[in-house]
């Protein structure tokens, strides 16, 4: 079971000119203290074509984090207008928030965006190469489509207990050079990286 | 017989596999299938009483809904008391909930908002050790023990006051596990498998007492749920009888009475599939039935036709003349037999049963509708600070750093606590909410100079992006669709008119649906693993990945080395302790300063240096080592600390700042809440520690300064023997650790010496080993925790080294005291000697696997563990540990019936009742009231009437000493 679910996420300052930060207003609650950060993504989807586009405005390590609730706010600077292709500037497009715990994705919040035109002579007239500075960034914030992946939250904790019935001699803790890939040779952690997904959405 | 088929009950259409009611009859639970989930859902039972609630919209008809389990609830079941609910389900999960009071109702993010959650129901517990889908789950009478059983043809027993223990697997069945049940007193188990026996278990020591086997014929109804119901007895004054309600896979239902010959009644086509379970009201005259169709019904009898039942004491003597006195359960009836000698104990017995009924009800089983109000008030308000006014300011006051690689690090603010119980709560890692908040917090491992990428502007995704393989993955079904704009399933999203301007805009927007679904293949910026997808392209990314980190490591692991280089050892023991910190350093990696400053780990004095030293100096420290033992702090040019568990309050320590005239000083900074204060030293800062009361620094040439909270210089330049090696703070107590092994405590306020160069030759016997934690309590006495497991404790008044923690200590190890551990608080005592020992849970667990240990011997080392704990509570001076440890002990000798040593625990508790002169008595221990505690202990001892001698003794000589 997922220890962290996202109770809410707030859209601050929307709609806003194209290039002001993304403000988002994060609640989450987390079932047990974790041991480790939560590492948040904003992913700007710059074009529907490839997810070659994509840019990651920011990602922010969140901790600690006991048992709770817990709110934050996620600032992230606009997406880079040179890595936008032209044809994609106006109009829909999607913004991701992505938890990830040891590297997992758990959670995608998904919301459409839809950048345009505020003056209505260039909505009628659009010019050839965009205007980023004359966009509009409208978040569809009442429609976010979550998507939440099972992963597993307790490679620490299995390797620690594992450790702990070892000869005690050893297990004062591993050698360093073990440690960055933590779980990765692990098969116990296999199962628990299976996505199975489970999608909440209207 | 009223027959009802409420129809808001239902999971959608999906079938619902178990339905049980609350002990309390104010609401039931469903289990079954959910989407893509299982699903298990709280419901209200008044709606289904009453029509008028029914009606009525005020009334919730649903509580709460969980979705977490992964595939299909096969059971839910309440436990006896009302305060946990069980689930298990076809992903060999056992979920245990309990009902979270601190925070009002809320909705499923994402849901669309329509289902509000009356009542919170938190998953406490996940219980996993089944390799099957789990068919069901029993709670056993006194609610000690829950069982499960699964299509891996084992039945589990798990500890249900210490989830998740396992106690004991039970093998022998030869097919899938059915159906569980415990006998009403707790001393059997029966399991009903598809290997068409019933195996009854004894669960005094787990082993198979029968097998049954003869009756079974299944043809026709291989799923047959019975719930026996309480004992009901007819008008007429003939036998008891039994009354049983059978559904099965025929879809129908059938109530049976053990004193007739056929049904009472039976009834068809309730159901449009097959019965799946079955659950009886309180008062026995009700059940609900669930069906594989998933709809519910309810039944009503009448009393004519079932009969009055027995009251609750017929029935437990029915039940014990049938099965006999469980010997694992102590309950108070067994003890009805004995004579109350006084009107205070009878008194006092009443209270506690009283105490016992009311408990549950009072506590979690509040009327749904009336304290949803007063919950979401709470949750309103945090800290007199109403949530808008925290959100209106939460992007200016949340405190955020940049950890030892330079990213951007949230510590997230704490709306509300869980108040369950059953968290251990993150004592040093909880951030404040008042006050503090506004204050800076720095990371004690803010170098700039390792930044390898600048958050601030967008990361290049293409940095580590497999080639080809997402491209040919995902896209194809984006492309299809927007292509063709035909509408299909896959996207039931009508997106707002006010966004979407132009119609046109909605096909493209289906070729976002996979992004919306599928985790992101480009995780640049994560020094964590990305593994998601065993797929070849991954799988090479993450290798090299791996190999990314891996120079890093030896580069921070040789440059660690080679500043602990002065030290005695510098082959083996850096290497020894490198193997220590590995965990530590693994943390620092990720961007975890610890914060706890209690427990500082030995790591952070030497390796934060090093870490940060890409600017080293090439100056050395300049002191010979003499027989050095212990690491020393090498020199930097500047470092930050934080200082306490305070996240506001830091010190800054900057070296060789040039004054002019080639003169050279060291600046000392410190900032607390906002305000800052600052001094200049003359020599090097080596190492710097603080507390609420005090700032220490230990500069070069062995000199250790003291200062005020304010800056105030309190000391003069203390002169160490030898250079410092860790230097500690608590409250006014200044800790010095020198590189020669030898420790000094000073109480700065009084001025006075508390461990005078206490030589840690004596516990360092070892030629390997090393200190690896250092602790200061808050009444100054030190404890070292070594690298082989053991903690001492350096005691002023005793001046001698104490024993407090032993990893390898075979009596924690044999004790197994959770009969006596009160419920609620059973993990909540903290405090230097729970630090010390970190977590206690392996003891029970080792208790358990011994389960063969003849009980005397268990007795012996239990008593032994206790009293010892009590021991290493007192010399640490920990008052809370000491009164919890006390409590414990005292239960236990209560429990077993060990009368001289309760009984010297209470004379010493209560002292000489008439004044004497002579007396050497203290009336206070460790600054608790020694009378206050027998009071806490007279309720504990009166529970075992077998005491009740003792207890009036203490009780009357309470009241005299009161009266006087």
């Amino acid at each position: 079971m997922a220890k962290v679910s996202v109770l809410n996420v707030a859209v601050l300052e929307n709609p806003s000119p194209f290039h002001s930060p993304f403000r988002f207003e994060i609640s989450f609650e987390c079932n047990e203290a974790l041991a480790d950060d939560l590492e948040w993504k904003i992913i700007y989807v710059g074009s529907a074509e490839s997810e070659e586009f994509d840019q990651i405005l920011d990602s922010v390590l969140v901790g600690p984090v006991p048992a709770g609730r817990h709110m934050f706010v996620f600032q992230a600077d606009a997406p880079n207008p040179s890595l936008i292709p032209e044809t994609d500037a106006v109009g829909v497009t999607v913004v991701l928030i992505t938890c990830t715990y040891h590297g997992q994705e758990f959670i995608r919040v998904g919301y459409y965006v839809n950048n345009e035109y505020l003056s209505p002579e260039l909505r009628e007239n659009p010019p050839l190469k965009p205007d980023f500075s004359q966009l509009q960034r409208n978040i569809l914030a009442s429609n976010p489509r979550v998507t939440r992946f099972h992963i597993n939250w307790d490679n620490n904790m299995d390797r620690l207990e594992a450790i702990e019935n070892q000869d005690s001699s050893l297990g004062c803790g591993l050698p360093l050079s073990c440690t960055p890939i933590k779980g990765l040779g692990l098969p116990s952690c296999i199962p628990g990286l299976l996505p199975e997904n489970s999608m909440d959405c209207i | 017989m009223k027959l009802l088929k409420p129809t808001w009950v239902n999971h959608n259409g999906k079938p619902i596999f178990s339905v049980d009611i609350h002990p309390d009859g104010t609401k039931f639970a469903t289990g079954g299938q959910g989407q893509d989930s299982g699903k298990v859902v709280i419901w209200n039972m008044s709606p289904v009483l009453q029509e008028d609630d029914e009606k009525d919209e005020n009334v919730p008809k649903m509580l709460c809904q969980m979705d977490n389990h992964l595939a299909c609830v096969n059971c839910v079941r309440w436990s006896n008391g009302g305060m946990y609910l069980a689930s298990g389900g076809d992903d060999k999960l056992i979920m245990v909930w309990k009902r979270a009071t601190y925070i009002g109702p809320s909705t499923v993010f994402g849901s669309g908002g329509k289902l509000a959650n009356v009542e919170q129901w938190r998953c406490v517990s996940i219980l996993r050790s089944h390799s099957g889908d789990v068919m069901d789950v029993a709670w056993s009478p006194h609610d000690a023990w829950l069982a499960s059983c699964s299509v891996d043809n084992t039945v589990v027993i798990w500890n249900a006051v210490k989830f998740p223990e396992i106690l004991a697997t039970l093998r022998g069945h030869s097919g899938l596990v059915k159906g569980l049940t415990w006998d009403p007193v707790g001393k059997y188990i029966a399991s009903q498998a598809d290997d068409r026996s019933l195996k009854v278990w004894r669960t005094l020591d787990w082993q198979l007492e029968t097998s049954i086997t003869k009756p079974f014929d299944e043809k026709f109804n291989p799923k047959i749920f019975k719930k026996k119901q309480k004992n009901g007895s007819s008008a007429k004054p003939s036998c008891p009888y039994c009354c049983c309600a059978v559904g099965s896979k025929d879809r129908s239902l059938s109530v049976w009475l053990t004193c007739l010959k056929r049904p009472l009644v039976v009834i068809h086509e309730l159901f449009d599939k097959s019965i799946m379970d079955i659950s009886w009201t309180l008062n026995g005259l009700g059940i609900l039935v669930c069906s594989m169709d998933g709809s519910v019904a309810f039944l009503d009898f009448s009393q004519d036709e079932l009969g009055d039942p027995l009251s609750e004491e017929e029935k437990s003597r029915i039940h014990q003349s049938t099965y006999g006195k469980s010997l694992a359960i102590m309950t108070e009836a067994q003890l009805s037999t004995a004579v109350i000698e006084n009107p205070e104990m009878l008194q006092y017995q009443r209270r506690q049963q009283q105490l016992d009924r009311q408990g549950p009800t009072a506590r979690d089983a509040g009327p749904a509708a009336r304290d949803t109000g007063s919950a979401s008030s709470v949750a309103g308000v945090v800290n007199g600070e109403s949530l808008e006014d925290i959100r209106k300011n939460l992007l200016k006051k949340q405190v955020e750093t940049r950890t030892a690689d330079g990213r951007r690090r949230i510590t997230p603010l704490c709306i509300a606590q869980l108040d369950t119980g059953d968290f251990s709560t993150a004592f040093f890692n909880s951030i404040p909410l008042s006050g503090s908040l506004a204050g800076p917090m720095l990371s004690s491992h803010s170098g700039p100079q390792l930044l390898p990428l600048d958050p601030g502007t967008p990361i290049p995704f293409s940095s580590s992006k497999p080639s080809t393989e997402p491209a040919a993955g995902t896209r194809p079904v984006g492309d299809a669709a927007s292509k063709d704009g035909v509408n299909t399933a896959t996207a039931p999203t009508t997106p707002s008119p006010s966004v979407l301007t132009t119609p046109s805009k909605i096909e493209p927007m289906k070729a976002f649906d996979s992004r919306f679904t599928e985790r992101s293949k480009a995780t640049p910026g994560t020094p964590a693993l990305a593994s998601t997808t065993p797929t070849a392209a991954e799988r090479l990314r993450e290798q090299s990945l791996v190999k990314e980190l891996r120079p890093r490591d030896v580069l921070e692991s040789s440059s660690d080395s080679d500043e602990k280089a002065p030290a005695a050892k510098p082959s083996s023991l850096p290497k020894r302790k490198l193997e220590l910190e590995g965990e530590a350093v693994e943390k620092k990696k990720k961007g975890r300063p610890r914060k706890d400053a209690r427990l500082l780990p030995m790591s952070l004095s030497m390796q934060s240096p090093a870490a940060l030293t890409a600017e080293k100096d090439t100056v050395c420290v300049s002191v010979p080592a003499p027989a050095l033992k212990l690491p020393m702090p090498g020199p930097q040019r500047a470092f930050t600390l934080q200082v306490s568990s305070d996240p506001s309050m830091y010190i800054e320590v900057e070296n060789e700042v040039t004054a002019g005239g080639g003169l050279k000083l060291s600046r000392l900074k410190c900032s607390r809440e906002g305000k800052e204060w600052e001094t200049v030293l003359p020599g090097r800062i080596l190492t710097a520690a603080g507390s609420g009361d005090v700032v220490c620094v230990a500069c070069e040439k062995r000199m250790l300064s003291v200062f005020s909270a304010c800056g105030r210089r309190l000391l003069p330049p203390i002169l160490l023997p030898s250079p410092i090696s860790t230097l500690h703070c608590t409250g006014p107590y200044v800790m010095a650790l020198t590189a020669a092994a030898t420790l000094s405590v000073w109480d700065v306020h009084r001025q006075e010496v508390v461990v005078k160069e206490e030589s840690l030759h004596s516990i360092l016997a070892g030629s390997n080993m090393t200190v690896s934690q250092v602790l200061l309590t808050q009444h100054g006495i030190p404890v070292m925790n070594l690298s082989d497991g053991k903690a001492y404790c350096f005691s002023p008044s005793l001046s001698a080294w104490n024993l407090v923690s032993d990893k390898q200590d075979s009596l924690a190890q044999c004790a197994d005291f959770r009969s006596s551990l009160p419920p609620q608080d059973a993990m909540l005592c903290s405090g230097p000697l729970a630090i010390v020992q970190g977590r206690a849970s392996t003891s029970g667990r080792q208790a358990a696997r011994l389960f063969s240990v003849p009980h005397v011997v268990q007795q012996e080392t239990t008593l032994a563990y206790l009293e010892s704990q009590v021991a290493a509570a007192l010399t640490l001076r920990s008052s809370h540990e000491y009164r919890h440890w006390l409590l414990l002990y005292a239960r236990y000798l209560v429990n077993e019936g060990f009368e001289y040593r309760l009984r010297e625990i209470c004379k010493d508790l209560l002292g000489p009742v008439h004044t004497s002169t002579g007396s050497q008595w203290e009336s206070t221990v460790v600054g608790l009231r020694k009378r206050d505690l027998l009071k806490e202990l007279l309720p504990v001892i009166g529970q075992n009437l077998r005491f009740q001698r003792l207890f009036t003794e203490c009780q009357e000589q309470l009241d005299l000493l009161r009266d006087k």
